[in-house]
């Protein structure tokens, strides 16, 4: 024991956590548009963005270079792909995840006034750390060549949002006065 | 109370959706121009257009490796032409990227039927590379690349804002000059010499 409890904390506790909450999801909110933009919802679509193309294969290359020409429709040309090759997944991993433990410590922060049993606690503790982790360890995956890792860092992405969704449910019912057990500073 | 409840729910309820899925967050990059509006604006003139596919052979590898000290990452290069009335040709577009800690800067290159480069322009930066890419083109660098032809040094042209760029901006300029000099070499090795 030895924990707090948020239900009976002071005010300013209880709007600490709601605020830190709603502005997360506001954060969450354009890290959704952005994901669906640049990288996609689907496992074809992350492993388009994070798998490398093929690399030169000098082993089976042709003596002579050979060319095809095709004609062009201006209007129709496609939009440039985006993609993460390794040097941005270095630049995007020492950021997030930093940020990833930040804001997983800080959710655990408000896990320990939830009230809930051990296990529980511990358990939605764990996956707040370990969705950050596992979200690029598939990224890192695909840079290897791994496609099929692509499902992982999705999972990760839906299990970070989980987290936050029971969290943010747990953390409501704790402060709305109705439900609370005790009184106020 | 109950009203206060349920705004709560649904607000919760929004942003989780809004949050579901969000997975990796890529860097992403900024089009400062698009590759359509490039080959449009620099290969005035043109009424037809086409793509070029070049897949690099044994050769041309060791004749571009000769010329500079870099190899393609794509086996494929792709050069636009653009062909004007009667069939004449206009240009060809070629864009070259290179990459940075910074992400990736992609530089398109506009040249002449003799082989001059008419256009340089950097059509895609990213969020954190566009403001120090700005400040390089308002020095005028990229008009310095044009008319440079086979074997100009295009790193010639970074005399010509040394001591006004900080840091950063110094080191966009470098690597735009290094995708102008690898476009280059791609160009005079696999354009004209490549066969239909």
């Amino acid at each position: 024991m030895g924990l707090y409890s948020l239900r009976q904390a002071d005010r300013s506790v209880k709007l600490g956590a709601v605020l830190f909450l709603l502005l997360l999801g506001y954060a969450y909110l354009f890290a959704f548009l952005m994901v669906k933009t640049w990288s996609g919802l689907t496992p074809a679509r992350v492993a388009a963005t994070y798998v490398p193309a093929p690399g030169m294969d000098e082993m089976h290359m042709a003596t002579e270079s050979h060319a095809t020409t095709k004609p062009l429709d201006l209007g129709q040309m496609p939009d440039m792909k985006h993609t993460v090759d390794t040097n941005t997944l270095v630049q995007d991993s020492h950021i997030h995840i930093m940020i990833y433990a930040i804001v997983a410590g800080l959710l655990t922060l408000i896990i320990l006034g939830l009230d809930w049993p051990a296990w529980w606690r511990d358990t939605v503790i764990v996956t707040a750390f370990a969705t950050g982790a596992l979200d690029f360890a598939g990224q890192w995956l695909m840079n290897f060549g791994l496609g099929g890792f692509a499902w992982l860092t999705l999972v990760s992405g839906w299990g970070m949002s989980l987290v936050y969704l029971i969290v943010l449910y747990a953390t409501v019912r704790a402060v709305l006065p109705g439900r609370s057990t005790g009184g106020y500073s | 109370m109950n009203i206060v409840r349920r705004l709560g729910a649904a607000a919760g309820l929004a942003l989780a959706v809004a949050a579901l899925g969000g997975a990796a967050h890529p860097s992403p990059k900024v089009v400062l121009v698009k590759h359509a509006d490039f080959i449009r604006q620099t290969l005035a003139g043109a009424t037809q257009y086409f793509v070029r596919t070049v897949d690099i052979g044994k050769q041309d590898l060791a004749a571009i490796r000769q010329k500079s000290d870099f190899t393609p990452e794509d086996p494929d290069v792709q050069f636009y032409l653009g062909q004007g009335e009667g069939g004449a040709p206009v240009g060809a577009v070629l864009f070259q990227q290179v990459d940075s800690p910074h992400g990736p800067l992609e530089v398109g290159l506009s040249f002449k039927p003799d082989g001059a480069l008419a256009r340089a322009m950097v059509t895609t930066a990213t969020v954190e590379t566009k403001p120090w890419v700005q400040q390089v083109i308002g020095t005028g660098l990229m008009d310095q690349f044009t008319g440079l032809r086979q074997g100009d040094d295009p790193r010639k042209a970074l005399a010509g804002v040394d001591g006004k760029l900080g840091g950063m901006p110094q080191y966009m300029a470098e690597l735009i000059a290094t995708a102008v000099g690898r476009g280059m070499v791609l160009y005079s090795t696999l354009y004209k010499g490549s066969s239909t």
